[in-house]
C-alpha cells in the first residue's frame, strides 16, 4: 500500500543536493515567499509584534500538528486531537472554577484543574491506543470512536458555554512576555511590566519573547529529538514503514503504538491547557473548527504520506506556519475573511501542484 | 481457515443490520412517536441529505480516495440555488420557472468542484486529502462571499411545496390524491404518504448502487480501489475514471444542498459542515475500507440509517442531542470489535 502511494505522488524525485539546504520540501521555500510577498503587501506585516503574534496564535496548532505528526508517521490518524484538546479545556477550567468557589486557593484550585485537564485527555489517548494496538481497530475508527465520546463528555460539563469565573491570574501567565522594555524611561523586568510603569503607558512598553514562544521551542526541541535521535523515534519510524519488519525486528508494536497515541492525547490536552491560559476562559472545541483536519493538513503540507513511514517534525511546524502565516498576512493585507478561505485553498492547491510537477524545483 | 458455525457467520457479517434491527426496536419501546407512519417518515426524511453525501463518498472510497470537500459542497450548492431561485424570481420569472432553473444551473455549477478536485488527484496526483481539503476551504470562502452573513433567504414559495411535499395525500372518505395536499376540515382524518423527497433520493440512491454494481463503471472503480497499478495495465484509463468518479461525488453534494434548500426554503453556507465525517462514519459502518476496493451503496444506507435513526430516536426520546455523539462513538468502536472477533468473514485481505 505505501509502495503504491510513494509511487504515485512522489515519482521519479532526485533532490538537488544544493537546494537542499534551504529544505527538502517545497513548503518551507513557500514560506519564504509567502513572507516576502506579505512584507509588501501586508500593513505591519513585517514587525517583531506581528511575528510574536503569528507564533503565539500558533502555539495551539503547532501541539496538535505535532501529536498528528508522530501518529501519522506510524501509518495512522488522530481524529479527536481537536476536540481532545476542547476536553482538557473544559475539564480543567470547570474544575478550577468550582474549587475556586469552594474558597480554594487559586494556585490549587489551579493546579488540581490542570491534572484533571490532563488525565481526561491521557485517558483518551490510552483509550484509543488500546482499541488500535490491542484490539486492531482501524486508527481513523478508533479516534472517530473516543472524538464523540470526548465530545459528549465536553458539552456535558459545560452545557455548550465556556467555562467562566476561573481563578484570577490565568491569561497574565498565558499572554505574558520575558520581557519587557520600556524605551523612554530605561525600565525594563522579566515577565511583567516594570514598576513604576502605569497601566496607561502600557502601549510605549516593547514586549519581547512570549511566553508561549519560550513553551513551544522547548516542547519542539524534545520532540524533534525523540523523534530524531531516540530509539522511540526509530521505532515509530519503523512501525510505519513497515508493521511486519517492525514486529519482526522485535519492537514491541502494541506497546508502542499505546505509546504513540497517549503522547497525541497528551499534546493534544496540553494544547487545550495553553488555550486556557491564552483565553482565560475554558472554550470547547466547535463542530465547524475542523482543528484536526488542520493539523492533519499541515502535516501532509511538510511533506508526510497518509500511509506511514514519512515526516519530520520540523516540517510539520513548517507547515503549521504556513497556514498561519498566509492567514495572517492575508488578513493584515486586507483581504476580507471569505476571499481568505479561497486564497488559502488556491494557495494550497497551487504549491502542491508545482511541487508535482517540477519535482526538482525545491 | 477455521470454519465457524452459521449463526457466528450470520453474526458476523450481518452485525450492521443485526444492531439496526435492536436499534429499531429499542426506539419503538422506548421512544414515544417512533413506531408510526409519521415518525418513520421524520427518519427517512431526515437521512436525505446525508444519504447521499455518504453515496457520494462510497464512491471515491472504493476508489481508494477521500472527499472531504462533500459537506461544504452541499452548502455552496445550497446557497447557490437559493441565491438564482431568489434573482431568477425577481427578474419576473414566475416561480415554477425560478425554482426549476435554479436546481438545473446548481446542477451544472455543482460538477466544477468535483472537475477541480478530480484533474488535482488524477492529473496532477495531488492527495486526495490534501486536493479536497483545498476546495472544501474555497467552495465555504465563495458560499459565504455570495451570502455576506452565511444565509441566503427569500427563496420563493415553491421550494417548501417541493421539499416538504408528499407524494400521496390521503384524506377519509375522499380516497388518495397525488402530490397536491388536498384542503380538508380541521378533524378529518388525513395522512401524508412517502415525502417527495425521499423518493427522490431513493431513486438517485439506487441509481449509484446499479452504476457501481452492475456496470462497467463500477467494476472499474473497485479495481483502481484495488489495485492501481493492475487497473492501469488492464487499460484502463485510471485518470478520465478518477476525475468521472470525484465529479459524480460532487454532483451528488450538489444535489444534497438543493435538497437542503427545497427543505428548508434559504441557503446556508455551512449546511453540511458536520455531514461530512458522518458520511465517512456512514460508509465505514456499512463495511467499506479506507484504503479501497471494498464497499456498497446499501450497506452504506444502512450505515446512514442507523445513524439517522440513532439521532432522531434520542430526539424523540428527549435526551440531550450531543449524547448522540458518545452512542455514535461507541457504536464505532463496537462495529469494528465485532469485524475484529470475526476477522474471516468481514475481511477478504489482511
Amino acid at each position: 500500500m505505501g509502495d503504491r502511494v510513494s509511487a504515485r505522488s512522489h515519482s521519479g524525485r532526485a533532490p538537488s543536493a544544493g537546494l537542499s539546504l534551504l529544505g527538502r520540501n517545497w513548503a518551507f521555500a513557500f514560506l519564504l515567499i509567502t513572507l516576502v510577498v506579505f512584507s509588501f503587501t501586508g500593513k505591519n506585516f513585517l514587525a517583531i509584534n506581528n511575528f510574536q503574534n503569528i507564533v503565539h496564535l500558533a502555539t495551539t496548532g503547532l501541539l496538535l500538528a505535532c501529536a498528528e505528526t508522530f501518529v501519522i508517521i506510524t501509518g495512522g490518524i488522530d481524529l479527536s486531537v481537536g476536540f481532545v484538546m476542547g476536553l482538557s479545556a473544559v475539564a480543567s477550567s470547570s474544575t478550577m472554577q468550582q474549587l475556586y468557589a469552594a474558597h480554594w486557593s487559586g494556585p490549587a484550585s489551579v493546579l488540581v484543574g490542570l491534572a484533571v485537564g490532563m488525565a481526561a485527555a491521557l485517558a483518551s489517548g490510552l483509550a484509543a491506543g488500546i482499541l488500535i494496538a490491542r484490539y486492531r481497530v482501524p486508527p481513523f475508527i478508533a479516534t472517530l470512536g473516543t472524538q464523540g465520546i470526548a465530545i459528549g463528555v465536553t458539552y456535558h460539563i459545560c452545557g455548550g458555554f465556556p467555562v467562566w469565573y476561573l481563578p484570577p491570574g490565568l491569561t497574565d501567565i498565558g499572554n505574558a512576555y520575558v520581557l519587557y522594555i520600556h524605551p523612554a524611561s530605561g525600565a525594563w523586568s522579566f515577565f511583567s511590566r516594570p514598576a513604576g510603569i502605569a497601566a496607561n503607558q502600557v502601549k510605549e512598553l516593547v514586549r519581547l519573547v512570549p511566553v508561549s514562544f519560550i513553551l513551544i521551542i522547548v516542547f519542539l526541541l524534545v520532540l524533534w529529538h525523540l523523534l530524531r535521535n531516540t530509539r522511540f523515534g526509530q521505532h515509530t519510524y519503523a512501525i510505519g514503514g513497515s508493521m511486519d519488519a517492525a514486529v519482526r525486528a522485535g519492537i514491541d508494536t502494541r506497546r508502542h503504538l499505546v505509546s504513540i497515541y497517549v503522547l497525541s492525547a497528551a499534546l493534544a490536552g496540553l494544547a487545550g491547557l495553553v488555550d486556557l491560559f491564552q483565553s482565560g476562559t475554558g472554550n470547547f472545541t466547535t463542530f465547524g473548527a475542523q482543528l484536526e483536519l488542520f493539523a492533519i493538513a499541515a502535516v501532509i503540507i511538510g511533506g508526510a504520506s497518509l500511509f506511514g513511514g514519512k515526516g519530520r517534525v520540523m516540517a510539520s511546524v513548517v507547515g503549521v506556519l504556513l497556514l498561519k502565516v498566509l492567514e495572517n498576512g492575508l488578513n493584515l493585507s486586507g483581504v476580507e475573511p471569505f476571499y481568505r478561505y479561497i486564497a488559502v485553498g488556491l494557495i494550497l492547491v497551487v504549491a502542491v501542484v508545482i511541487d508535482q510537477l517540477f519535482p526538482d524545483l525545491f | 481457515m477455521k470454519q465457524q458455525g452459521t449463526f457466528t457467520s450470520f453474526l458476523g457479517q450481518r452485525w450492521a443490520a443485526l444492531f439496526f434491527v435492536v436499534e429499531l426496536l429499542f426506539f419503538s419501546v422506548l421512544a414515544g412517536g417512533f413506531f408510526s407512519l409519521n415518525g418513520i417518515q421524520i427518519v427517512l426524511f431526515y437521512s436525505t441529505t446525508l444519504a447521499l453525501l455518504a453515496t457520494a463518498e462510497t464512491l471515491v472510497i472504493v476508489t481508494g480516495g477521500i472527499d472531504l470537500s462533500v459537506g461544504f459542497v452541499m452548502g455552496f450548492a445550497s446557497v447557490v440555488s437559493a441565491k438564482l431561485a431568489v434573482a431568477l424570481s425577481q427578474r419576473g420569472a414566475s416561480p415554477e420557472t425560478a425554482v426549476t432553473l435554479a436546481i438545473v444551473l446548481t446542477l451544472a455549477i455543482g460538477l466544477l468542484p468535483g472537475l477541480i478536485n478530480g484533474l488535482l488527484v488524477a492529473r496532477l496526483k495531488v492527495p486526495p486529502f490534501l486536493a479536497t481539503f483545498s476546495v472544501q476551504g474555497i467552495t465555504y470562502g465563495i458560499s459565504l462571499l455570495f451570502t455576506q452573513n452565511g444565509q441566503a433567504s427569500g427563496v420563493p414559495n415553491l421550494a417548501n411545496a417541493i421539499g416538504n411535499g408528499y407524494v400521496l395525500h390521503f384524506v377519509a372518505g375522499r380516497g388518495f390524491s397525488l402530490f397536491t395536499q388536498p384542503k380538508v376540515q380541521f378533524g378529518t382524518f388525513s395522512l401524508d404518504i412517502l415525502p417527495t423527497m425521499v423518493v427522490v433520493t431513493v431513486i438517485v440512491i439506487a441509481v449509484a448502487a446499479f452504476l457501481l454494481k452492475r456496470t462497467r463503471f463500477g467494476q472499474h472503480t473497485y479495481a483502481i480501489g484495488g489495485n492501481i497499478d493492475a487497473a492501469i495495465r488492464a487499460g484502463i484509463n485510471t485518470r478520465r475514471h478518477l476525475v468521472a468518479i470525484y465529479m459524480i461525488s460532487s454532483f451528488l453534494a450538489t444535489l444534497s444542498g438543493i435538497i437542503y434548500m427545497l427543505e428548508y426554503v434559504t441557503g446556508k453556507s455551512d449546511a453540511g459542515s458536520s455531514f461530512m465525517l458522518d458520511s465517512v462514519v456512514a460508509v465505514v459502518i456499512g463495511g467499506a475500507s479506507l484504503f479501497g476496493g471494498i464497499g456498497t451503496v446499501w450497506r452504506t444506507l444502512l450505515g446512514v440509517l442507523i445513524l439517522s435513526v440513532l439521532e432522531m430516536g434520542l430526539k424523540m426520546m428527549g435526551v440531550q442531542t450531543f449524547d448522540k455523539y458518545i452512542a455514535v462513538g461507541i457504536i464505532l468502536i463496537f462495529a469494528v470489535l465485532i469485524d475484529q472477533f470475526f476477522p474471516e468473514l468481514v475481511h477478504k485481505e489482511d
